[in-house]
């Protein structure tokens, strides 16, 4: 545990680091994934196609940012792990509800079921992770909240 | 696709999988074992994604979607140095954790590519 400051803590060290070697497979299977559809079969269902693409982008920049860490990055990080959490959430909730709108499956469908209900678990880990080296000695501290040193 | 070469992969890429654990329990770092083991799988793979892509070119894949399976033989090919590279970067109990990642991993995508060279059927 660290001693002094409540410095924020370098996101990709440690347990960050299996993190991001999680993050990065799913960035490269969602980038590899979108890529074949949007190649072979574009017209097929462009709605799933475009959100797996952008599912892509959203892991790319999670990974990149969380393995680079800064201030700016980090924030950036933060952005990409909420929309990541969203896009889970409600893409998972439409293409249960609303399946005719998904005729061929995304990264995140059904909750990412198709992936081991991983793309589920991973936005809150992520998120965990943040707040925690946020702010090294208060885990779970409420975001905006300052800390009495 | 190349049956007995495939379950070898999967079951070197668990025991480097349980290995790691052992090692990660025991906080100890990642020594010859694992590196030799990581390098074994390697080479395996690297035959696999040979036979993969002359058995493709040959025309045995009946309806395998070739882009996709090659993007699996070498994605493959690529991951376990990239990301053993990466969890060793850190000599820590987390850097080993990140072996059992890749040991996790990569029977998945053996699998993924034996569902690719028989698609639906068969």
């Amino acid at each position: 545990m660290p001693d002094s400051s409540t410095a924020p803590a370098p996101t990709n060290t440690g347990l960050g680091r299996v993190l991001i070697l999680v993050y990065a497979v799913f960035a490269l299977s969602a980038t590899g994934r979108s890529t074949v559809q949007l190649v072979q079969k574009a017209d097929d269902a462009p709605l799933a196609y475009a959100l797996s693409a952008f599912a892509a982008a959203v892991y790319i920049m999670a990974t990149y940012c969380l393995a680079k860490p800064g201030p700016r990055t980090t924030r950036l990080a933060w952005l990409a792990v909420s929309v990541e959490l969203v896009g889970v959430l409600v893409i998972g909730t439409l293409s249960i509800v609303e399946p005719s709108w998904f005729p061929d499956d995304t990264v995140w469908s059904d909750f990412g079921s198709g992936y081991g209900w991983v793309p589920l678990v991973l936005p809150f880990l992520g998120l965990a992770w943040l707040f925690r080296t946020a702010r090294p000695r208060a885990a779970g501290a409420v975001s905006g909240t300052p800390t009495r040193p | 696709m190349i049956d007995p070469l495939q379950t070898l992969l999967i079951a070197l890429s668990l025991l480097i999988a349980a290995i790691a654990t052992v090692y990660v329990v025991l906080d100890r770092p990642a020594g010859h074992v694992l590196l030799g083991s990581l390098g074994l799988l390697e080479g395996g793979l690297l035959v696999q994604a040979g036979i993969g892509i002359v058995q493709l070119a040959q025309g045995d894949g009946d309806g395998v979607n070739g882009l996709v399976f090659v993007g699996y033989l070498l994605g493959t090919l690529l991951f376990v140095p990239a990301a053993a590279w990466w969890a060793l970067g850190e000599r820590s109990r987390a850097g080993t954790t990140g072996l059992i990642v890749v040991g996790l991993v990569v029977p998945v995508l053996i699998l993924r590519l034996q569902q690719i060279w028989t698609p639906a059927g068969a």
